[in-house]
């Protein structure tokens, strides 16, 4: 653990990534060069960082936020992202973040369940909020970063706000486990659940940014993942500026050319990407990698999905590089499990538990599997980054400690020299480029359409988002399936969740598989697609 | 209604937007919420709203809404 980041037990995000920077002589050094869709380049220093933060802390001091109230950012990549949150935890405010892409079902759940104070989004995207604002009797801030006040109605322009804030603040001690960092990720069943991290999850991410990822004090780091990730927030933010380490942020979408020019030009030494970019580059031509000059990079990195052996060897042959698979998951906080640099790399496999981290092969039963045996893939409980309660459920937060045992909810075989293997989820949760989606969220969506008397949801293989969301429909019967009520299905799906939700296949059938007791099973359905025997029936209604 | 202020009604619906206001130079880059995803949203709900049908080809040269454009109007004169 790098202790050395905590000064007399101050255990603050928002001051270590900042305050404590400029203390240690990096105050003019850049720490974020924000690289905008249009390619405009803006840089940010440590002192910036700090201007800025600070500044958000006070505005949210001077709305009456105290320690452990909740506050979200709704926002595509884009400075102001960083800004609040790291003044929000400056200010001991709990940080949630998420996608730019929820719809207002996803939106509601998230800011109901919280009961979330305060929200920062754009214009664009405050339509979603205001249309919900009524159910949401705690949310009294809402701050816009690029409009402007609306009198009454609880919207705060960031620009006015900002004109008449100190950017002063000092902030308080802060203890380990004070709570930090709020990500909603989603189960088989129910709503989202509210993964709630503590402040001294910074030792955990600051390990991991040298032992993993190999950070060095000049290097270059670009992290291409959405801060609504936990890799966006634990490696985008928190790991690399902690170690006083310059990031690169790009505020534009997948675009290979603009990917590989933007390494390029920016010289990143070390690259944190995803199995889904990195299997669409694959598919581009082979000359955009072949002109490219990547000798400023050192290491990538992979995280969200399993890594195909196939993305491996292209790495290889066309980067010259490997390309290191990490494993974790929202409720670990960091990288638990890697093919880290210095270590043999097995195409395919998670890689070996990091540093200090204890990983196991566990029965259903508490018994240690041996090597080769498939079973629940466990982590002996205690690290810094480990979740501290799912936020309003504690009980499900306990059923996660099973034998001494945190349950992963993967299930995987280690091998004989101790690299884990990934084998899939003990539940019905679909990993959708690296996006984990509720088969039931999505199928709560569907029957609020009209049309729709019942639904199933499952995940099926796909070449490029590892899983694909296929949504069985029966409709009720006065309609009857055509290709307007398909686009209906998906547009409100992508507009109540998100664009990740959407149904990539409408399977419009007469009846939903159902057991005794009325629970879909998933199971069948599955095995249905993928044309397989569905096994024991003996339990399903017919 | 003109192909455009058709058009704009689409994105508006796909992206759940309606203070959008389309114009021919911009990309994907210029709308919250245009991911590769939502693209196949837009596609679809232009080829259902128009009665049209592209091609592959089509969909590969598109780079901006001005593109866009141009390929219906040629589909629909």
């Amino acid at each position: 653990m790098d202790l050395s980041i905590i000064e007399k037990d101050q255990y603050n995000i928002g001051h270590i990534c900042t305050r404590l920077q400029c203390k240690r002589g990096l105050a003019d050094k850049r720490a974020m060069r924000f690289v905008d869709a249009h390619g405009n380049r803006t840089d940010y220093s440590f002192a910036d960082l700090e201007r800025e933060s600070s500044c958000f802390a006070n505005i949210l001091s001077g709305f009456g936020f105290v320690p452990q109230d909740i506050f979200f950012t709704f926002l595509p990549r884009m400075p102001e992202q960083f800004f609040a949150f790291l003044g929000a935890l400056k200010a001991q405010v709990i940080c949630g973040t998420m996608f730019s892409n929820f719809g207002e079902d996803a939106l509601l759940d998230r800011l109901l369940d919280s009961g979330a104070k305060g929200i920062i989004t754009k214009k664009s995207l405050l339509r979603k909020i205001t249309r919900i604002k009524h159910q949401l009797p705690a949310l009294q801030y809402v701050i816009v970063v690029d409009g402007d006040d609306l009198d009454g109605e609880g919207v705060y322009s960031l620009k006015t706000l900002v004109a008449k804030t100190s950017a002063e603040f000092d902030a308080p001690l802060t203890p380990s486990g004070a709570p930090s960092v709020l990500h909603y990720t989603s189960g088989s069943t129910g709503k989202p659940k509210g993964v709630l991290h503590q402040h001294g999850s910074i030792l955990s991410q600051s390990m991991t940014s040298t032992a993993v990822l190999g950070l060095k004090p000049n290097d270059i780091f670009w992290c291409t993942a959405d801060q609504g990730w936990v890799t966006g927030t634990s490696y985008g933010i928190i790991g690399p500026w902690c170690l006083g380490v310059s990031q690169v942020q790009y505020g534009g979408g997948y675009d290979a050319r603009a990917w590989m020019r933007l390494l390029e030009e920016e010289q990143v030494n070390v690259w944190y990407s995803a199995p889904t970019a990195l299997r669409m580059l694959m598919r581009e031509d082979h000359e955009i990698f072949e002109n490219a000059d990547l000798s400023g990079l050192r290491h990538i990195f992979s995280v969200g999905e399993p890594l195909n052996p196939e993305v491996i060897h292209w790495g290889r042959s066309l980067l010259q590089h490997d390309i290191h698979d990490t494993w974790f998951q929202t409720e670990t906080g960091a990288i638990m499990i890697s093919n880290r640099p210095g270590v043999e790399i097995r195409p395919g496999s998670m890689g070996i538990p990091v540093p200090g981290m204890e990983a196991a092969i566990v029965g259903d039963g508490g018994e240690l599997l041996p090597d080769g045996e498939l079973g629940n893939l466990c982590l002996k409980p205690g690290w810094p980054s480990m979740f501290i309660t799912y936020l309003n459920n504690d009980e499900i937060y306990r059923q996660k400690f099973r034998n001494g045992w945190y349950q992963t909810g993967d299930t995987a075989k280690r091998d004989r020299d101790g690299y884990f293997w990934f084998m899939g989820r003990s539940d019905d949760v679909i990993n959708t480029a690296g996006h984990l989606i509720s088969p039931f969220e999505v199928e709560s969506a569907l029957l609020e359409i009209e049309e729709v008397a019942e639904s199933g949801v499952i995940g099926a293989p796909d070449e490029l988002l590892f899983e694909k969301v296929i949504a069985f429909v029966n409709l009720h019967k006065r309609f009857t399936p055509n290709t307007d009520l398909e686009l209906k299905i998906r547009l409100r799906v992508s507009n109540k969740l998100s664009s990740t939700a959407t149904p990539q296949e409408i399977i419009f059938c007469n009846s939903i598989p159902k057991n005794k007791s009325g629970k879909i099973m998933r199971r069948v359905l599955k095995a249905r697609y993928m044309g397989e025997d569905p096994g024991d029936t003996s339990t399903m209604e017919i | 209604m003109t192909t455009k202020e058709t058009l704009n009604d689409i994105f508006m619906m796909v992206f759940d937007d309606d203070t959008i206001q389309i114009t021919p130079e911009m990309t994907a880059n210029d709308i919250d919420g245009w991911d590769s995803l939502s693209h196949i949203n837009l596609i679809t709900s232009v080829e259902a709203t128009f009665a049209i049908r592209f091609t592959q080809k089509e969909l590969l040269s598109l780079k901006s809404i001005g593109d866009l454009l141009k390929i219906i109007e040629n589909k629909i004169l």
